[in-house]
């Protein structure tokens, strides 16, 4: 009798009473967003920036995060790796720009070490002074990635495929420590800048400007395109129908005849690409980086990633916006020390009202 | 030479054998039903002979090739498909992409085998943008079924198509198979609805315990004292 009162309370506290509060927080903050807006204690043109940077950022952490939910959706398992398949991608991806725009003019050992000795006003790189060394080193750094996932996963996983996924992140751990210390081992500790102040777009609102810096633009669109190049792969193509098959049901994909070995080191080398080309352009837009900037970032990625359902790549791209934008919000309210802790509790109050993630439940990958 | 031949299979999975010396022919275009009681291994004669268990000797040979110990993508190429007995529709995926995964292994689509399932099966060609998640449970058999027909295969294996469905879909089901096997594809059935299964069948072979107890046409396995008092209550 007791445990049915008891459910029918813990249902009445999920199906009503959670919702009904939210609501109703959501409401007065929104009102008091407007009464700041009309007081003037907060302008339009400090909105519009806190939304512009919430996209960048959520844009990044969103395209971090689908190669991620790419390999828990194929293989079961989370890739603790992950953050560091991302500083990884960005070293080797910034090797190369520096290389290509300062060889002649520095000396090459400097150069491919990303050396922080060198003086970055004097290479002068930025995507509009140097676009083809960006552009390669964008290349570079997606190849890079994607060859490091496919020969870990031979060395590492491949002889794991029938363990669990507790033994499988366990190793993953293994890999993420070993890849961090080769990097800090190679590239030393020390955080380097990499760029040179780039123009940007002021466009006015309201009050004042939103200033859109081209490092910013370029971050957006590209992750864009290849958000639209995941989906259209995944979609349209044989072998991302049988990638999603596979997610669907890995017996029944062998049992169909599906080449499943093939599929996953598909997702490796796909996965691998983006989280790579996600390394460079976080590098590019910060301007900054260092050896363990990836594995810094795996909470926020696995933040959005578990916001959007675990195992979907739309649920990456969509918990990846959210979190962006919800933290930067929230510093409307709270002081910029607290910019993640915004972003979680909004992580926290979606699962406690929808406990398999946004798109959890929809298998799309 | 028959179309499937198994002689004297020992085969399980990892350290547990489940069969034990069994011998098995399917003609071609033949209807052969395999029944007995629980835990007697007829899934696994199915599974065995499309490469889902672990082989422990004897052979298997279809049409004049050894293929025990082969994988099913490569088991599929020869002209074998399987239609597991749960679990056997990609949710996620719609009706057509179900179809076309049937087909992975051919290089493009083939148009043409997709338009025989929906003359076979109208209503898949009716929902073909659904989700195969989005069917019901003798739906999904159809698709099941489908999607093993792809490749148009010479002997198709079923295992236990029937169960978990509504009384009045077992019949539906189990005359769909009729057809497919009239059409000229072999069938290889496991069936917990022995009874009817040996009705409809040409031969059937009643396993126990990992072993043939006997092998005859199913009506002579209907009639006889043995097999009705021990499998099929008298």
């Amino acid at each position: 009798m007791s445990t049915r009162t008891e459910q029918d309370l813990s249902q009445l506290l999920r199906q009503f009473l959670l919702p009904a509060t939210l609501v109703v927080v959501a409401g007065l903050l929104v009102v008091d967003l407007f009464r700041r807006l009309v007081t003037g204690a907060v302008g339009t043109a400090t909105l519009a920036t806190f939304l512009w940077d919430g996209v960048v950022f959520g844009m990044a952490i969103g395209l971090a995060g689908i190669g991620l939910a790419m390999t828990y959706s194929i293989l079961k398992f989370a890739n603790f790796a992950h953050g560091d398949y991302i500083t990884f991608g960005a070293f080797a991806g910034w090797m190369v720009t520096f290389v290509v725009a300062g060889l002649g003019d520095f000396s090459l050992d400097l150069l491919v070490l990303v050396s922080g000795e060198l003086s970055v006003a004097d290479i002068g790189i930025n995507v509009l002074a140097t676009p083809l060394a960006i552009v390669l080193g964008l290349v570079v750094a997606a190849a890079a990635t994607a060859a490091l996932a496919l020969v870990v996963d031979r060395i590492v996983f491949k002889p794991m495929r029938d363990a669990d996924g507790i033994s499988l992140l366990i190793a993953s751990v293994g890999v993420a420590l070993a890849l961090r210390h080769v990097l800090l081992l190679v590239f030393q500790g020390s955080s380097r800048t990499l760029t040179t102040d780039v123009a940007s777009v002021s466009v006015s609102v309201g009050d004042g400007a939103v200033a859109f810096g081209a490092h910013e633009v370029t971050l957006v669109v590209l992750a864009a395109v290849l958000m639209i190049g995941t989906h259209a792969l995944l979609q349209y193509t044989k072998l991302g129908t049988a990638m999603r098959a596979m997610a669907d049901n890995e017996d029944l994909a062998r049992v169909t005849g599906i080449p499943t070995e093939r599929v996953v080191r598909t997702a490796w080398l796909l996965g691998g690409a983006l989280t790579g080309a996600a390394g460079f352009l976080i590098a590019l837009e910060s301007g900054t980086m260092n050896t363990s900037f990836g594995w810094e970032l795996l909470l926020v990625i696995f933040s959005a990633v578990i916001l959007g359902g675990i195992g979907s790549v739309y649920g990456a791209i969509a918990g990846g916006l959210i979190i962006g934008v919800a933290s930067r919000l929230s510093l409307i309210w709270l002081p910029s020390e607290l910019i993640l802790a915004g972003a979680f509790g909004v992580m926290i109050v979606a699962l406690l009202v929808k406990p398999q993630g946004l798109l959890g439940g929809v298998k799309t990958v | 030479m028959s179309l499937l031949s198994v002689r004297d299979l020992d085969a399980g999975y990892g350290e547990l054998q489940v069969l034990d010396g069994v011998d098995m022919d399917v003609e071609d275009g033949e209807y052969v039903a395999i029944v007995g009681p629980n835990g007697a291994g007829k899934s696994t004669v199915m599974k065995s002979v499309f490469g889902l268990t672990d082989y422990m000797g004897g052979e298997i040979v279809f049409d004049d090739e050894d293929i025990s110990g082969l994988r099913p993508d490569q088991i599929i190429t020869r002209g074998i498909n399987f239609v597991p007995q749960s679990d056997n529709v990609f949710p996620g995926l719609t009706i057509r992409e179900n179809l076309e995964m049937g087909a992975y292994i051919l290089d493009e689509v083939p148009e043409e085998r997709i338009e025989a399932v929906y003359d076979r099966f109208p209503i898949l060609e009716e929902r073909e943008d659904q989700l195969g998640g989005s069917l019901s449970g003798g739906q999904q058999q159809m698709l099941a079924m489908g999607r093993a027909l792809m490749l148009d295969p010479d002997l198709l294996l079923l295992d236990e198509p029937s169960a978990g469905l509504a009384p009045d879909l077992v019949q539906e089901t189990l005359d769909r198979i009729d057809r497919i096997n009239d059409s000229g594809t072999a069938v290889l059935i496991v069936e917990q609805n022995a009874k009817e299964a040996l009705k409809r069948c040409d031969r059937g072979y009643v396993l126990v315990q990992g072993q043939n107890r006997h092998e005859d046409t199913g009506e002579a396995l209907l009639n006889d004292q043995q097999v009705r008092d021990d499998f099929l209550g008298g």
